[in-house]
Parts: structure tokens; C-alpha cells; sequence
């Protein structure tokens, strides 16, 4: 009987001792930052372009200045509209394209929050298509995951 | 003539009786008892951390001295803001199951409690987010997400151990291992933290808690003692060790 009294002790002190350890504080490791994975085809010989521009339409900065060999290339969509616009130049050539979507909100977990994927509707040309032969979609759902997107064609 | 079938009825009646092995049981008395249930961690973490403010209490009936049947209900009031938004969920939650306990009775003795429970858990919650912000390339995207109301099911394993310190009054812990069955906000929306589960975002949670306990004996039973099993030094006197070990359980009577 005396060793079940030391039992009880023993079940305040352990519990106790698993409270402590259980103690954790969280940090967001994951990716947040949801992208279009887009790559780039030369149309015949299937290389990447020798050199890539590209900007959001009226933006300051320059998402990439003159890349060479970018595969893929992560293009962020404006979460706040349901379409945003870029410039892309493609060795040199350049033209203007017009990304269509919807968003929904979508959380990552505790630490990490909230992030927008997207659902890419289409993509078409502001005027027309001037390097760009051809889109090819693979994914239209856009995430944080690293799955390819689109293949652009030129 | 007589006498060979007299031998033979009487060499089957011995054979019959050889058979038809006659165990005489061990029992114990022991109290089976309502438990009604307070969890106390938490109270006391609404101390240190005003935005979780959770209750709970449980009710479990001794159907035997092994299994209890269980039921457990609580209320959640949980508030969590970091850098990008805040999260809102208020909510209630019910546990229905069976306690197994895995003692014996001679060691148990209606007071001692190690064992595990097994549980199904149902949550109904309010979650909204208030305000969320994103910033990309594009600027800052604001955005809320209004007030909704989900129901949440769960499983539970929840393995722990109680005792009893003063009559009729017992104290105990447990740690739960919990399930995600369905939440009802789809795989986009998963609530940050839910009534009676935790962590919505994650498909398993784990979580401890602490209990003071009212125990109130109800029925009286005489529960079965297994015998012990023979000690390998007296394979040889096998009847000598089974009569020692029914002398055994006598004395702890």
C-alpha cells in the first residue's frame, strides 16, 4: 500500500516533468511565397533563353535583369486583382503579357500564416505575341509547392 | 460382474472429473465508482496566457474493473495574433469513449488507475480571421476571412494514469494523441486551433492534461484474480506452487 502512496507521488512528479518538456515554441519553416513556376523553351532546340527581363507593368523593380539559364522562372501574382500584367523580354525581344486568376486564401499553418494561392485562368498577350511562339499550361493551380507551372515557349 | 462394471463406471467418473478442470476463482472486492472529472492545466495556462481560455470536465461510469465508459465536455475561447494576421475560434467540444485499465485488480483496488482511453470527439466552433496581410511584389493584400461556424471530428488514444489521495478524491494526468477526422473548412481554411482537438493545421495533435477527480463508489463487486503464473524453481512441485500461490491471494485479502 505504501509503495501505491509513493505511486501517486511518482504520477504528480512525472506529469509534471512531461509538462515541462512539452514546452515547444513554433517557427515558420516553410516556403510563403507562392510563384507562377514558369520555364522557358526555345521552341525548336528546347533551350533557355540566353537572356530574360522581367517586371510588372508601371513596377520600379525589375523581378529579372538580363538572367541567363533561369529555370524556372518565379512570376508573383497580384493577390489584391484578378489579373496582373508583365514585361518580358526574351533575348532581346520583348512582349507584354496579361495573367488572369482567382485567389483564395490559404493557410500554411500556425507559424507561418496565411498566404493567397492562385487558379491561372489564362494568359494572353496585351497586344500580341511578338517572341512568345506558344503557353503551355502543366499546373494551373498556383501554390507554394515547387511544381512547374507553365512552359513558355519562344 | 458387478464389480468389473462398478470399476467402470467409476474409472469414468474419474476420467470425466479429470476433464472438466474445476478452477476455483480468487476474488477481490472492489468498488466501482462514478468518476466526474476536472481538468486543471487549463485554467491555469489562462494564467500565464489570456488568450487560451479552455475548460473541461469529464464524467466516466465503472462498467467493470476493467472498462469505463467516458464522456467529456469543454468550452474554448481561443484568440492568436502574430506578424500577418489574427485568428479567432470560440467554440464547444464533446468526448465520448471507453476507459480501459490495465492494472490488475489486486493492485488497482478500485484506487489506482494506469491504463489508456480510446475516443471520439466532436467540436463545434465559431473561427473567423479578423485581419490578414500579405505583402508580395505586388503590395500588401488585406484581407478577412468572417465569422463561421464548422463541426470538427476527431479520434483520440489517450493513454495516462490517476490515483487516489484522500477518499473519494483522485488526481491524474494523461497525454492524448489525437486524430483529425474532418474539419468542415476544406483543405485551404483549416482552423488554426479548434475546441477539444488543438492545432487544426496539423492532421495529429498531441496534448496533456491534468485532472482532479470526484470519486463516488456506487456498486460493489468481487472482481476475478488471475492466478501467477508458476515460477520456473518449482516446475517440479507443480501443486505445491499453486496451493502457495492461492495461500498468496488469500493473505492479500
Amino acid at each position: 500500500m505504501r509503495k501505491f502512496i509513493s505511486g501517486s507521488l511518482l504520477i504528480i512528479v512525472s506529469g509534471i516533468f512531461i509538462l515541462l518538456s512539452s514546452c515547444t515554441t513554433g517557427s515558420c519553416f516553410e516556403e510563403t511565397e507562392c510563384y507562377v513556376k514558369a520555364s522557358f523553351y526555345n521552341n525548336t532546340t528546347r533551350t533557355p533563353p540566353d537572356s530574360l527581363t522581367l517586371y510588372g507593368l508601371n513596377k520600379d523593380s525589375i523581378l529579372y535583369k538580363h538572367a541567363v539559364s533561369i529555370q524556372p522562372a518565379l512570376i508573383p501574382l497580384n493577390a489584391s486583382t484578378d489579373s496582373c500584367t508583365f514585361v518580358l523580354m526574351i533575348n532581346g525581344v520583348t512582349d507584354t503579357i496579361e495573367f488572369f486568376y482567382t485567389n483564395y486564401p490559404h493557410l500554411i499553418s500556425k507559424e507561418c500564416g496565411y498566404t493567397f494561392y492562385h487558379h491561372l485562368d489564362t494568359i494572353i498577350p496585351l497586344n500580341q505575341f511578338h517572341s512568345i511562339k506558344r503557353i503551355e499550361y502543366i499546373n494551373q493551380t498556383i501554390t507554394n509547392l515547387n511544381a512547374e507551372n507553365i512552359r513558355i515557349f519562344y | 460382474m458387478q464389480r468389473t462394471s462398478g470399476f467402470f463406471i467409476s474409472l469414468l467418473f474419474i476420467l470425466t472429473c479429470s476433464f472438466i478442470r474445476v478452477k476455483a476463482q480468487d476474488t477481490i472486492p472492489m468498488p466501482l465508482k462514478i468518476n466526474v472529472g476536472l481538468e486543471v492545466s487549463g485554467p491555469i495556462k489562462y494564467f500565464s496566457d489570456k488568450n487560451i481560455q479552455n475548460t473541461e470536465a469529464y464524467f466516466s461510469i465503472d462498467l467493470d474493473e476493467k472498462r469505463s465508459a467516458f464522456f467529456s465536455a469543454g468550452h474554448l475561447n481561443y484568440e492568436y495574433s502574430q506578424n500577418n494576421y489574427t485568428y479567432l475560434n470560440k467554440g464547444s467540444f464533446v468526448r465520448i469513449g471507453m476507459d480501459f485499465n490495465m492494472l490488475k485488480p489486486d493492485k488497482s483496488l478500485g484506487k489506482y488507475w494506469l491504463g489508456i482511453g480510446l475516443r471520439y470527439g466532436l467540436s463545434r466552433f465559431n473561427s473567423s480571421t479578423p485581419t490578414l496581410y500579405k505583402l508580395n511584389y505586388w503590395g500588401t493584400t488585406t484581407y478577412s476571412l468572417p465569422n463561421k461556424t464548422y463541426w470538427g471530428h476527431f479520434v483520440e488514444v489517450s493513454p495516462g494514469v490517476r490515483a487516489e489521495i484522500f477518499k473519494y478524491f483522485s488526481i491524474g494526468w494523461s497525454v492524448s494523441l489525437r486524430m483529425l477526422l474532418y474539419t468542415g473548412t476544406g483543405k485551404d481554411l483549416r482552423p488554426v486551433y479548434f475546441p477539444g482537438f488543438g492545432n487544426g493545421t496539423k492532421t495529429v495533435s498531441t496534448a496533456m492534461s491534468y485532472y482532479i477527480v470526484l470519486n463516488i463508489p456506487y456498486k460493489r463487486i468481487n472482481a476475478i484474480i488471475k492466478k501467477e503464473a508458476p515460477e520456473e524453481n518449482d516446475d517440479t512441485n507443480d501443486k505445491g506452487t499453486e496451493s502457495s500461490t492461492q495461500q498468496g491471494n488469500s493473505i492479500r485479502h
